[in-house]
C-alpha cells in the first residue's frame, strides 16, 4: 500500500524493459477488454498496482449493467517472461490528463516501459464472414516502421468531426508522444450485429501480439471458440431466412435498411443472451 | 500545470482585461474586438489539457499529428499610457455536466490569470459577461458594473449608460455572477488587485438560446474603451448588431399577435422604476419563454 498516493502498489514488477497494452472497459463491443482478459489469462498476468477512483470518477452510487453493480477499476498487471505489462481501466470523467500522466508514471518507474499498443474496436458494416481488419494510428514514425511488417491498414486520414471529439485512446497516445513513448492504438473492426460477443475480433488483436511480441501463445482455444460460433451463427441462418437474407446481402456487398439492420442486431443479441 | 510565456515586454502600469464565453458570448466579443483593433500582440497561454478534454484530432497517413485543446491566450498592447494585457479563454472549465466553471479547476484558472496580471505589474483586471434583464431587444444595453472594491464605486458610477446591482429594483445591491468572469473578481479581492466586472444586458426572452447578443456586447465595448482611455472605431461591432437585430426581428415578426403584444410592453420597462403600461407578469414570462423556445427551435440556420 502506498500512502498518501493516488495509486496502490502491491508489488514492484521486476521488467528491465517493457510493452505495455492498455484497454478501456467503455470499448465498443468490449473487444479490447476481452484481448486484454485473454493474454492475462493465458499469460498469467498478476495484479500489482491499482489506480485509486477519487478524483477520476463520480462515485455518486453505481451504474448497473446485466444485473450487475459496476464499479469503475484501473488496474495494472505483468507478465514477467513476456516483459508485458497490461493496464486495463474504466475511462475517467474527470482529470483525465492527471489520470494519464498517472498511468505513464507508473508505467515507467515500475516497468520502464518503453512502447504502447492502445486496444479497441471498431463497428463495421461487413458481414462476420469476412476477415476483420486491424487498422493503426501511431504517434511517431519510428512507431509505425516497427508495425511495417504486419499487415494493417496504417494509412489512415481522420479529423474530428463537429459535434463529436476525440478518443481516449488518442489523448493517451498524445500524452506518451510528449514523454517521447513511441506509441500505437490498434482498432480491430467487428460486425455491427455483433458488438456483444466477436470472437473472432479477439483472435485477429491476440495473433497480432501473439506475433509482435513473441508471445508464444497457443491460440487453439480461441480458434475452436470461433469455429463454434461460427457454426452456431450457421445454425441461426439456416434456421431464420431472413437473417440468413439480411447476412447474405452484407456478404454481397449489398447494404441494408435501416429496418433490417435493426431486425438483424436485435435478433442476434436476442440469440446470444439465451447462448449465454 | 502552468503558464507559458512567449515573450516578457517590460509594460507600462498596465491594466488587465480577462473574458470566458457566457451568455450570448457578450464579454468574449467586445474583449475580442477590443484586442484586434488595438493589434494586441501574442503573450503567452495557459497550458489547456489540465483543465480541457481534448476537442479535435488530426491524423494523416495514419499518425497522430496534432491534439487541439479549447485555447486560453494572453495578449499584451503597449499603448503609451497605461499597457494592456488581454486573456481570452475559448472555454470555462468545467467537469462537463456544467456550462460554467465552479470548484477546483476554475480556482486554478483563475489564478493563473491573476499570477500573470501580477507579473507584469497590473493594477486593476476588468472581466466581462452577460446581465439578463427585462428589456426589450430594439433597446440599447445597459451595462452592470461590478468592483471588487467599495473604493471603486464612484469610479464605476461615471462611465456612462451603467448600473450598478442597488440600481436594479428588488436586487438592494445584490446578485451573483456565475463562473469565471465572476469568480475571478474574488481571486483577484483576494490577492490584492483592484478588479471590475461589466455586464452587457441581454433581453430575458433571449438570454436562453445559444446565439450571440452583439448589442450588449458593443454596451460593453464602449465602457471599457472608455475606462482604457482608448479610441475605438464601432464599425465591426456595429455591422454585427445590425444583422443580430434584423435576424431577431425576423423570428419576433412570427410571434403570435399576443405574446409579441406582452414582449412590447418591455419597450417602455425601465426596471428600475417600473411604469406604464402594466408589467409583465410570471406567467406571461413562461408563456413567452415557451413561444419563443418552440419558434427557433422551428427556425432553420441562425447561430
Amino acid at each position: 500500500m502506498s500512502e498518501g498516493q493516488p495509486f496502490k502498489l502491491f508489488t514492484k514488477p521486476k521488467l528491465e524493459s517493457s510493452s505495455l497494452v492498455v484497454a478501456w472497459n467503455q470499448d465498443v463491443g468490449k473487444v479490447g477488454a476481452g484481448v486484454v482478459d485473454y493474454l492475462n489469462r493465458k499469460l498469467e498476468g498478476r495484479e500489482f498496482a491499482e489506480i485509486s477512483p477519487e478524483g477520476f470518477f463520480s462515485l455518486g452510487g453505481v451504474s448497473v449493467e446485466e444485473d450487475i453493480a459496476q464499479f469503475p477499476e484501473s488496474k495494472f498487471y505483468w507478465c514477467q517472461e513476456n516483459s508485458l505489462v497490461i493496464f486495463k481501466s474504466d475511462i475517467p470523467q474527470y482529470e483525465w490528463y492527471r489520470f494519464l500522466g498517472l498511468v505513464l508514471d507508473i508505467a515507467e518507474k515500475y516497468c520502464k516501459v518503453k512502447e504502447i499498443y492502445i486496444v479497441g474496436g471498431m463497428v463495421s458494416a461487413a458481414a462476420h464472414t469476412m476477415p476483420r481488419i486491424l487498422l493503426s494510428v501511431v504517434n511517431s514514425t519510428d512507431m509505425k516502421r516497427v508495425l511495417s511488417h504486419h499487415e494493417l491498414v496504417s494509412d489512415m486520414d481522420y479529423e474530428t468531426q463537429d459535434g463529436q471529439r476525440p478518443t481516449f485512446s488518442s489523448f493517451l497516445l498524445w500524452a506518451a508522444k510528449r514523454r517521447n513513448i513511441a506509441g500505437a492504438s490498434l482498432w480491430v473492426t467487428l460486425p455491427f450485429y455483433l458488438l456483444a460477443a466477436d470472437l473472432q475480433a479477439c483472435k485477429k488483436l491476440a495473433e497480432f501480439f501473439n506475433a509482435h511480441l513473441e508471445l508464444s501463445i497457443d491460440l487453439s482455444d480461441i480458434d475452436e471458440e470461433v469455429a463454434r460460433q461460427n457454426k452456431e451463427i450457421a445454425q441461426v441462418r439456416s434456421k431464420y431466412p431472413d437473417l440468413d437474407g439480411y447476412i447474405s446481402k452484407l456478404e454481397g456487398n449489398l447494404s441494408l435498411t435501416v429496418d433490417e439492420s435493426q431486425k438483424l442486431v436485435r435478433e442476434m443479441e436476442e440469440w446470444l443472451r439465451k447462448r449465454r | 500545470m502552468g503558464v507559458k510565456l512567449y515573450k516578457e515586454p517590460k509594460l507600462n502600469n498596465p491594466i488587465m482585461v480577462a473574458c470566458w464565453p457566457g451568455i450570448g458570448n457578450i464579454g468574449v466579443i467586445a474583449v475580442d474586438i477590443l484586442r484586434r483593433v488595438m493589434a494586441a500582440e501574442e503573450l503567452g497561454e495557459i497550458e489547456p489539457w489540465d483543465f480541457f478534454y481534448p476537442r479535435r484530432v488530426l491524423i494523416r497517413g495514419g499518425e497522430l499529428k496534432e491534439l487541439e485543446f479549447p485555447s486560453n491566450k494572453f495578449y499584451f498592447k503597449k499603448t503609451g499610457k497605461n499597457d494592456v494585457l488581454f486573456f481570452i479563454g475559448e472555454e470555462q472549465p468545467s467537469d462537463g455536466a456544467r456550462a460554467y466553471a465552479e470548484g477546483t479547476k476554475a480556482y486554478e484558472m483563475a489564478n493563473l490569470v491573476i499570477d500573470v496580471a501580477l507579473k507584469f505589474g497590473c493594477h486593476r483586471v476588468y472581466t466581462s459577461g452577460a446581465a439578463v434583464a427585462p428589456i426589450h431587444h430594439t433597446a440599447r444595453s445597459r451595462v452592470w458594473v461590478v468592483p471588487n472594491m467599495g473604493a471603486l464605486i464612484d469610479e464605476v458610477k461615471s462611465y456612462e449608460n451603467t448600473v450598478l446591482m442597488s440600481d436594479i429594483e428588488d436586487r438592494n445591491g445584490q446578485g451573483n455572477i456565475t463562473g469565471l468572469n465572476g469568480l475571478l473578481l474574488g481571486v483577484a479581492r483576494k490577492r490584492g488587485l483592484e478588479a471590475i466586472c461589466v455586464m452587457g444586458e441581454v433581453p430575458i426572452y433571449i438570454h436562453g438560446f445559444p446565439i450571440p447578443y452583439p448589442k450588449g456586447s458593443k454596451s460593453v465595448l464602449e465602457v471599457l474603451s472608455t475606462a482604457l482611455g482608448i479610441e475605438v472605431s464601432l464599425d465591426e461591432i456595429d455591422a454585427l448588431v445590425e444583422q443580430s437585430e434584423n435576424e431577431i426581428d425576423s423570428v419576433y415578426e412570427k410571434l403570435p399577435s399576443d405574446i409579441k403584444e406582452q414582449l412590447d410592453k418591455l419597450k417602455y420597462v425601465t426596471y428600475a422604476k417600473p411604469s406604464e403600461p402594466e408589467p409583465i407578469t410570471e406567467e406571461d414570462k413562461r408563456k413567452i419563454l415557451q413561444e419563443i423556445d418552440r419558434l427557433f427551435k422551428r427556425e432553420p440556420g441562425g447561430d
